[in-house]
């Protein structure tokens, strides 16, 4: 193997196999990006243009989108209020039974979506206990933007608290301690040191969280059906009259959902506040 | 001051138990130990970063086991610094600090002002330590606590930081606890020396004494001392009756000391001591062994002669191993005077020391 | 290498989404049997009986099993728009094979079983023990009641509720009941299909969802009666049905399809198309068979005595097993 107008002397074995082990990786790579874009490529190509014209004047659509955008929004900050400090815990904490409690956390990503949806009802439903308290409270969770949420934080907060819960990891717990013995109690270290050391852990795990949130269907149908989030709408579509009425529906989610995906990712603190310091 | 009482912990594989030493108000304790022995552990414990098992923590007479960290008003600085990176250097410096003129001054003294304006990623080892350096004595500790704070530094930046540190301790009276596996900084910057192995304390008190009084052979090598050698301790003046003479003057008490005999293979090594006649082990410091070309009478009670095996220069110091009687003995000298001694492998030399530079443990 | 192992495992993972296990049935060497495949889609509301008939057949003739349950519309679409031709279609309404299916996909199909719509609930239900045929429209009327029903734009059980609640107030002759009744299940208390109900109502969230007798037969649940000029049921009365019709979504969300009472008739037919029509057509003649008949009869489905064939090209053994007796 001679190396193109690099003069005399052939690559050395190492160099000549570290090359090719690029080539192949790039190869591989980029055929599975391929297959990961591919699809939804196409149905943006295909149904992108009429689809964002349809934002115009189909306003099921558009309050479809809206609804999608605010509950998965809300369920995103529900589920980062709630487990972050459950990540930390499990970052930092030795206690009994933690390894059982981090499997009982997955769970919710195992299990089927209706079943996931039926056992949110048995819990959350008019006759459990607490979907009770909350009728009494005029807070109605079946057949409502609740109902909707509590799905979506029930299957995308695991995927949050395992992220946050690695990035909590990799900061090193003698920054805080050195935080600690500078005066700081324990949750003012975690406030100034912490935090903004994982932040681009946390925000990237929030992004899978939404992410997860958005595509969520099985669970959501069984709580609340209507008022229709658009991964409804567009089963509702296609199921009623077609791929040529899903496909415009499932691309302006796609096309919409790009804008705050790209921002949130581009919104993560310089490279600066690295680690290796 | 700081007093550790029996204190036990265990972080991971890491243990320390039953450690009790004391360093008083204003001095500078250095606890030795090679890794694995629990330095740190005790550090953090210490400083409250890890609960203690059992003992107790006394800091300035306040029994501080149990409270929280924040409240035990004591400095940390851990062998990388761990300055905080999304932070300025400025703005580490006074991250605890409540009074932020002093900070400044405190800063300005140790050296770390003139890097206020370096990103802390760009800064070298030395100059991390020195920022944590500032940063822990910003809050105007009581007590500083420091985790190898040179070992990973280069000589230079070494004995810069080293003096720096001696300065401040002289200048604020705070109490330090450093802990090193560098036994040469103890008798360089410390008043109170700890040998911790395996998390128990070996022997605790001023370096002096550690270094030539080892309390066993262990010690002594753990110490880096090279003459170390097994043997038995005899009764000095009449080989194998019992002294009874009360005029003679070898084996007259004098506050408790004995002239004794050590036997160490075909070594006999005259001693001063109070050890009792069994097995010991004797530890002579290489700097107590003195060199010379030709066999000349003096007050050293050891004289052997023996041939030069090896020389290594360090420096201004070398250090010459000579042959024995089949046993090796090192002599630490200055270069100069193995220069002018024209000392060479293979010469024929005399080593002598004292029957006082003798330890018996 | 490795990534080229994982695509027949990946492959085989997506390929089997969506789909029950297939059953395989051994050896495909005996002799008489038939071997292969078969390829069946099916109205959810009837799973449960045709996966009972080909059970039987897949053991008897040595077949493996592909069902595929879903909408009889989300069917239809199957084949119309996605291209997935199966061997058997089995679908809830009779009418979606005129309307989407025929002629493209088929010529012919064979009503085959009939179904009533009830109301089910279950013991956890409020008035559970009052209910019953003739008070239903009152006790649905308390405060407190949730009922369920389905997307009549999805689901042909969503419009045949509808249809039933015009007859009652046409068989009651109490007007506005219609209205009172629509105002018992709002937006919120409808689900895509009817299948999706019976989950929600045994959480306990719905009290009574509008279904079909054999559907609330095969999942166990309580179920009252109506009256048979109202309940879809019987195809003698299919003069006083047709009074009642709805609006549903047509071919586009701007369409409307205009759907009147008719008798709830379940059809099957062999697409032109079909991968496997010999092992498909065995089957339909096995299914429409006095003891295909019988089969589907234990699994609490009311086949019909005489299966009628409607439409021309229907295979001769599958017109000869539904005469027969």
């Amino acid at each position: 193997m001679t190396a193109p107008g690099a003069g005399e002397h052939a690559l050395p074995r190492s160099m000549a196999a570290h090359r090719t082990a690029s080539v192949v990786a790039a190869l591989c790579g980029s055929i599975f990006l391929l297959f990961l874009v591919a699809p939804i490529a196409r149905w943006v190509v295909g149904g992108g243009t009429s689809g964002v014209g349809e934002l115009f004047t189909d306003a099921e659509l558009r309050s479809s989108l809206w609804l999608t955008a605010v509950t998965a929004t809300l369920a995103m900050a529900a589920g980062a209020l709630g487990g972050t400090p459950l990540a930390y815990l499990l970052a930092r904490r030795r206690f009994r039974g933690k390894a059982v409690v981090a499997a009982v956390l997955d769970l919710p990503l195992l299990i089927p979506h209706p079943v996931a949806g039926i056992a949110l009802l048995l819990v959350l439903g008019r006759e459990s206990a607490v979907g009770r308290a909350l009728l009494h409270a005029g807070i109605q969770v079946a057949g409502s933007p609740i109902g909707i949420i509590c799905a979506m934080v029930f299957v995308s907060a695991p995927l949050y608290i395992s992220a946050a819960r690695e990035a909590f990891a990799r900061v090193d717990p003698r920054y805080e301690s050195v935080a600690r013995t500078l005066g700081d109690p324990a949750w003012r270290a975690f406030r100034r040191v912490t935090l903004p050391l994982s932040v681009r852990g946390l925000i990237a795990a929030a992004v899978v969280m939404w992410a997860r949130a958005v595509s969520e269907f099985g669970a959501i149908v069984i709580l609340t059906y209507n008022p229709k989030v658009a991964s409804v709408l567009s089963y509702d579509r296609f199921t009623g009259f077609g791929l040529t009425e899903a496909l415009p529906v499932a691309a302006v989610l796609s096309i919409l959902a790009l804008i705050p995906l790209v921002a949130l990712r581009a919104l993560r603190p310089e490279r600066g506040a690295g680690l290796d310091v | 001051m700081i007093e550790v009482d029996r204190l036990e912990a265990q972080v991971g594989s890491f243990q320390l138990r039953d450690v009790t030493f004391t360093v008083p108000r204003g001095q500078y304790g250095v606890v030795i130990g090679p890794a694995g022995s629990g330095k740190t552990t005790l550090l953090e414990a210490i400083a409250g970063v890890i609960t203690p098992r059992a003992g107790r923590v006394v800091l300035d007479g306040r029994d501080v086991t149990g409270e929280r960290p924040e409240r035990r008003r004591l400095g940390i600085v851990y062998q990388h610094g761990y300055l905080f990176p999304h932070l300025s250097v400025a703005d580490n410096v006074t991250y605890g600090a409540a009074d932020s003129v002093f900070a400044r001054e405190i800063a300005e003294r140790v050296g770390a002002t003139k890097l206020y304006d370096r990103p802390v990623r760009a800064l070298s080892g030395g100059e991390r330590q020195v920022v944590a350096l500032a940063r822990a004595l910003a809050i105007r500790p009581s007590v500083l606590l420091l985790d190898e704070p040179f070992s990973a530094l280069d000589p230079r930046s070494r004995t810069a930081t080293r003096r720096i540190v001696r300065a401040v301790h002289r200048e604020l009276g705070i109490t330090v606890v450093q802990v090193t596996h560098d036994f040469t900084e103890a008798g360089l910057l410390g008043d109170v020396a700890v040998l911790l192995d395996q998390g128990r304390v070996l022997q605790a008190g001023p370096p002096d004494e550690v270094f030539r009084r080892p309390a066993s052979a262990y010690i002594a090598e753990f110490l880096g001392a090279e003459n170390v050698f097994a043997g038995t301790v005899r009764a000095s003046g009449h080989d194998d009756a019992a002294p009874t003479d009360l005029l003679d003057p070898d084996s007259a008490p004098a506050g408790g000391h004995r002239a004794l005999k050590f036997r160490s293979g075909p070594l006999t090594f005259y001693a001063v001591g109070d050890a009792t006649p069994g097995a010991a082990h004797a530890v002579i410091r290489a700097e107590e062994v003195v060199l010379s070309t030709e066999a000349n009478p003096s007050s050293a009670r050891n004289q052997f002669a023996g041939t030069i095996e090896e020389i290594a220069t360090l420096g201004a110091l070398t250090r010459v191993t000579v042959d024995v009687g089949g046993v090796a003995l090192v002599a630490a000298l200055t270069t100069r005077s193995a220069h002018e001694l024209g000392l060479t492998r293979g010469a024929k030399v005399w080593a002598s020391f004292k029957a006082m530079a003798v330890h018996l443990c | 290498m490795r990534i080229r192992s994982l695509v027949p495992g990946v492959l085989a993972v997506a390929a089997s989404c969506g789909r029950s296990a297939p059953k395989s049935a051994g050896d495909s060497t005996s002799a008489g049997a038939l071997g292969g495949t078969i390829v069946v889609y099916t109205a959810a509301s009837v799973a449960i009986p045709i996966r009972a008939a080909l059970d039987t057949f897949a053991a008897r003739e040595h077949v493996t099993v592909q069902q595929e349950n879903g909408g009889s519309l989300d069917i239809a679409r199957k084949l119309t728009e996605l291209h997935q031709i199966p061997d058997v279609v089995v679908l809830a309404d009779y009418d979606v094979f005129p309307k989407l299916l025929m002629p493209d996909q088929t010529t012919w199909y064979a009503d085959f079983a009939r179904n009533r719509m009830v109301l089910a609930f279950t013991d956890k239900s409020k008035f559970a023990s009052e209910v019953d045929s003739a008070n239903w429209p009152t006790v649905l009327q308390r405060p407190g009641v949730q009922l369920g029903r389905a997307n009549p734009d999805l689901d042909p059980n969503g419009y045949r509720t509808l249809l039933t609640m015009q007859l009652a107030e046409q068989y009651y002759k109490r007007p506005g009941l219609y209205d009172k009744l629509m105002k018992l299940s709002p937006a919120k208390n409808v689900r895509p299909k009817e299948a999706d109900l019976v989950g929600v109502l045994q959480a306990g969230e719905f009290d009574y969802i509008w279904s079909y007798e054999s559907l609330a037969r095969a999942t166990k649940l309580r179920y009252i009666t109506l009256p048979s000029a109202i309940d879809l049921g019987t195809p003698e009365d299919t003069a006083i049905y047709a009074k009642a019709s709805v609006k549903v979504a047509g071919k586009t969300p701007k369409d409307t399809l205009t759907i009147t009472g008719e008798p709830i008739v379940y059809a099957v037919s062999i697409p032109k198309a079909a991968p496997h029509p010999q092992v498909g057509e065995k089957f339909v003649a096995f299914l429409l068979s006095p003891e295909g008949r019988a089969l589907m009869h234990a699994a609490k489905l009311d086949a019909l005595g005489t299966p009628v064939i409607i439409g021309g090209g229907a295979p001769a053994s599958v017109s000869a097993a539904a005469s027969a007796q």
